[in-house]
């Protein structure tokens, strides 16, 4: 546990240094903090017409349940909102990604990874350090944008619609979907980047990782996939699952004893 | 201790070390001499656990140096890498801070303190690697490799990038890790650092060619020649010289020749150069350099791969 803090101690320090790598992260969070209140507020008030009198929009808002404390309006924000929240959570997803995936092939070129190797830290340590090392920050990162949106919501919104934010549904999202689905796609940024030899293969590959992830948060949006509470519970188990067999299946990819001379 | 026993390693075809043995004593310094692309590297990667061998064992303190074991005898190896590899982006403090949570040591900022202070880093403490010269890279790996007191040391190139004045502490330090106990294998181009801190000498060139102490490897190549050093000319007394031996020549004012049954012919050839006339300054056995021996053990083996071939 001492050797993983200490290594997960140099990728904060290292992060820190170079903060321009979580600048994307922060632009991100700037702009999916500002849209869903010019959809759901600026431009309602601005073209005068109310959200609720959009009868797709209304229809479509039903799907989170009835909410009879809410009025159209409040139920149609309330849905905007929850959509934006998944891409909030899926942000340390797409913002950890360049880090994870150079993580294990960027300190080997930088030839930082042969002393590493010579200390007493395992592949476990290692490896480990290397996920968290890219989530935390983003993951930090993420979550003050979220108290951000929150605190917004509650200044602008309709009446009621905060408090039917912050519901179990949001709660399983914040703290257990969001985390678990960054584990998985870290996790596997980082066999990937243990695998090559080149940073910019490992981002490549990222890429690929990022884009299920995406085309869920597409679905969202566009309302054609609505998870429930219960159905996000069950998700969240399945991802740390994943996460803890992934973490295995790295450990074995790792080839600790010939990555140093691995160049093809 | 540490020891490797019939030690081979391939990478596709190409044999990069065959079939090494060798062992380091504690309180002993070996050097590892070998042109480039040796296996020197590849052997001291091996020896450290880093890479595995396609044949052949190798113990630290008689446990077996595999998977299992891997993580607890690292702890006892102190491995300066070919290249420094510090964190460009840390500071020099923050370096040796990380490197001694990884080795989980009980005081780290304790030690780290120390180790700045040792190595003459204090200047540098707060400074980023990035910015630092090679030189005090090399001494900050130096340092990160000693810092949680290894019980050996495997050193790749140490000296490698470090101005004569630091060099010299450098030596200095390996010998206070030697009288410590510790056991020591230096990688090394520079025969002349082999030569003053080695207790023996490994001679790589892909399969060890020698080893051992390096008065033992200059004995294989004596001639059984004398110089004779007299003050003045020494060709004044080739003459006398040649009384024992027809061949005796003069290089560079002294005078050289053989004498065979040297207990019983160098006081009588002294005798005749006192009587003579001569001032004699000194007498001494002609012993190659290291360097001599080296080239020749190279000479050999490319000899060898040639009719191989």
């Amino acid at each position: 546990m001492i050797r993983l803090r200490a290594l997960l101690e140099k990728e904060l320090l290292d992060v820190a240094r170079n903060r321009a790598v979580l600048l994307p992260v922060a632009i991100a969070a700037v702009v999916f903090l500002v849209l869903p209140f010019v959809i759901a507020i600026v431009i309602p008030a601005v073209t005068g017409e109310s959200l609720g009198d959009d009868a797709g929009l209304a229809r479509v808002s039903l799907l989170m349940g009835p909410h009879e404390d809410l009025s159209t309006t409040g139920r149609v924000q309330l849905f905007v909102f929850q959509q934006f929240l998944i891409v909030f959570l899926l942000m340390p997803v797409t913002g950890a990604m360049a880090l994870a995936a150079h993580a294990i092939v960027g300190e080997k070129q930088a030839r930082t990874l042969e002393p590493l190797l010579a200390t007493p830290l395992t592949t476990l340590e290692l490896l480990t350090a290397k996920v968290l090392g890219a989530l935390i920050p983003t993951l930090a990162l993420s979550a003050a944008g979220l108290v951000a949106y929150a605190l917004i919501i509650a200044g602008s919104a309709e009446p009621g619609v905060i408090a039917a934010m912050l519901g179990p549904r949001t709660l399983i999202l914040a703290l257990a979907v969001g985390p678990t689905c960054a584990l998985v796609s870290l996790q596997m940024a980082i066999v990937i980047s243990s695998r090559v030899n080149d940073p910019r293969t490992a981002q490549q590959f990222g890429v690929l990782i990022v884009a299920p992830v995406t085309a869920l948060v597409l679905a969202q949006i566009s309302g054609s996939l609505w998870l429930s509470g219960r159905a996000l519970g069950f998700l969240a188990l399945g991802l740390f699952a994943l996460w803890i067999l992934l973490m295995f299946v790295s450990v074995a990819l790792f080839e600790r004893e010939a990555i140093l001379t691995r160049w093809r | 201790m540490i020891s490797a026993r019939a030690l081979s390693r391939r990478f596709g075809q190409r044999i990069a070390v065959d079939d090494v043995t060798l062992a380091v004593a504690q309180g002993e310094i070996v050097a590892l001499l070998g042109p480039n692309g040796a296996g020197k590297t590849t052997t001291m990667r091996m020896l450290a656990g880093l890479i595995a061998p396609t044949s052949g064992t190798v113990t630290i303190d008689g446990v077996l140096l595999a998977r299992a074991t891997g993580s607890a005898l690292r702890s006892r190896i102190g491995f300066l890498t070919e290249a420094p590899g510090l964190w460009d982006r840390l500071t020099v403090r923050e370096n040796l801070r990380i490197y001694a949570g990884l080795y989980a040591l009980a005081h780290p900022q304790r030690v780290v303190d120390s180790a700045i202070e040792t190595f003459g880093l204090a200047p540098y403490a707060s400074t980023r690697a990035a910015e630092l010269s090679k030189g005090l890279r090399q001494k900050i790996a130096l340092a990160r490799a000693m810092l949680h007191v290894p019980s050996i040391l495997l050193l790749d190139e140490p000296t490698s990038g470090l101005d004569p004045e630091v060099t010299r502490s450098v030596r200095g330090m390996l010998d206070e890790r030697r009288q410590a106990g510790c056991a020591v294998l230096v990688s090394t181009h520079n025969l002349d650092e082999a030569e003053r801190l080695a207790d023996r000498v490994a001679v790589l060139q892909t399969r060890l060619l020698a080893l051992d102490r390096p008065a033992a490897l200059r004995q294989r190549l004596t001639t059984g020649r004398v110089i004779a050093r007299v003050a003045g000319d020494g060709a004044a007394y080739l003459n006398t010289a040649r009384a024992f031996d027809r061949a005796a020549s003069i290089d560079g004012g002294a005078i050289v020749l053989s004498l065979p049954q040297g207990d019983r012919d160098t006081p009588a050839f002294v005798r005749a150069l006192v009587a003579a006339g001569a001032d004699v300054l000194e007498i001494r056995p002609e012993v190659p350099a290291l360097e001599e021996v080296y080239l020749h053990l190279m000479a050999d083996d490319a000899r060898a791969s040639a009719v191989q071939s």
